[in-house]
């Protein structure tokens, strides 16, 4: 009796240790993971070349006084611009206007020169805001991808402000500004 | 009448020898006590059980959009052991890859490799790489360490590092997920 008792104990005790044998093996596996995040991002890049002017020269044909209609000025470039998530792009500008005759003109004179800015190469419509114009429906265009490439920025269509029978006031110095502007779309 | 007290006494005293003499020859029994050790590899649980590389990015500067310097990271896997001797280590490492799966744009890459390493269980360090595309294909590398030659039990450090991004694109906006598997277990062509 007393030998069969201690043959039960051996045969509990090797089920016993089997058990977590079976649960385990001569091999394990863990894993982890591994996150990070890139935020929406947009970066403006820099303009290409010596300076970021547009040097338009004499603005009017001297021998009329008025606008000349050849005007014009390379485009300038920005390279390195990027987003990293669907963006829009928004040109914006502000007529040239005379720096030193800040009154009012006089009867038959302008001022100010308006033109039309784009940005292209962003979108597929390029982004274009014309200063005579009220209302700048396609100054803000959309991209649904990340992108980076260079963005070309051009004026064009230059007119006198107030009409074209103005003549402009002599100045040392008209000037504008244009801004193009990158915002992720997040 | 002293004397036979003693002589009875004696007499006792032969009684009891022939029942020493019994007893010693009655019985002997050998019962086996055996028992085995199964083989096994058991790894601690990780601690973090995550690891979380936060914004990887430059914001600013000439690296804008470009992966930033990013600190190593140590996962540990603490009362980790093999009972038996050959075992090995094996490490499978997956790329971070982003969860926007959008068609990739020019310019850009959606993954971010990176380098698994743990150097305290064989003689040499096991480390590996992840060589994912910039479109993410790829992700996974996997090396196996050398034979440790004994049981052993430590507590595992697995070690992140060496962060990059295929040709060091720009990376796309969203959340990335990567994973590290560790495996311990019999060495190839040996162990249990």
């Amino acid at each position: 009796m007393k030998t069969y008792l201690q043959l039960a104990l051996v045969m509990l005790g090797g089920w016993g240790a089997a058990t977590p044998a079976l649960a385990q093996s001569d091999s394990d596996t863990k894993q982890f993971t591994v996150i990070g995040t890139v935020p929406a991002l947009c970066a403006g890049g820099t303009i290409a070349g010596a300076n970021a002017t547009f040097d338009l020269g004499v603005l009017v044909d001297t021998s009329t006084g008025f606008l000349r209609t050849d005007l014009a000025a390379p485009a300038k470039t920005i390279t390195g611009s990027f987003c990293s998530i669907r963006s829009t792009i928004r040109v914006e500008a502000t007529p040239m206007t005379a720096q030193t005759f800040t009154a009012v003109p006089p009867s038959g004179f302008s001022r100010t020169v308006d033109y039309t800015a784009t940005a292209s190469g962003w979108t597929t419509t390029p982004a274009r805001y014309a200063t005579e114009e009220a209302i700048h429906t396609d100054a803000t265009q959309s991209r649904a991808t990340a992108f980076t490439g260079d963005i070309t920025v051009a004026l064009s269509q230059f007119s006198t402000g107030g009409g074209t029978a103005l003549r402009l006031v002599s100045d040392p110095s008209y000037s504008g500004t244009v801004t193009v502007t990158l915002t992720a779309a997040d | 009448m002293i004397r036979v007290r003693l002589l009875l006494t004696a007499g006792l005293l032969m009684s009891t020898s022939p029942a020493w003499a019994q007893q010693g020859d009655a019985d002997t029994a050998e019962v086996a006590v055996n028992g085995n050790v199964a083989p096994l590899c058991v790894l601690g649980s990780p601690s973090p059980a995550a690891v979380d590389l936060g914004q990887m990015v430059a914001t600013s500067g000439t690296r804008i959009g470009r992966i930033a310097v990013l600190p190593n990271h140590v996962v540990n896997l603490p009362g980790s052991f093999c009972n038996f001797a050959g075992s090995a280590i094996d490490i499978s490492v997956s790329a971070l890859i982003a969860s926007d799966a959008s068609t990739l744009q020019p310019g850009f890459a959606r993954a971010v490799n990176y380098t698994a390493s743990i150097d305290n269980w064989s003689s040499t360090t096991t480390s590996a790489t992840s060589a994912a595309t910039k479109e993410g294909g790829s992700p996974t590398a996997t090396a196996t360490g050398d034979t440790q030659p004994l049981p052993k039990i430590a507590d595992l450090a697995a070690t992140l590092s060496n962060f990059t991004v295929p040709s060091d694109l720009l990376l796309v906006a969203g959340s990335y997920q990567g994973m590290v598997v560790i495996t311990l277990g019999p060495a190839a062509g040996g162990g249990s």
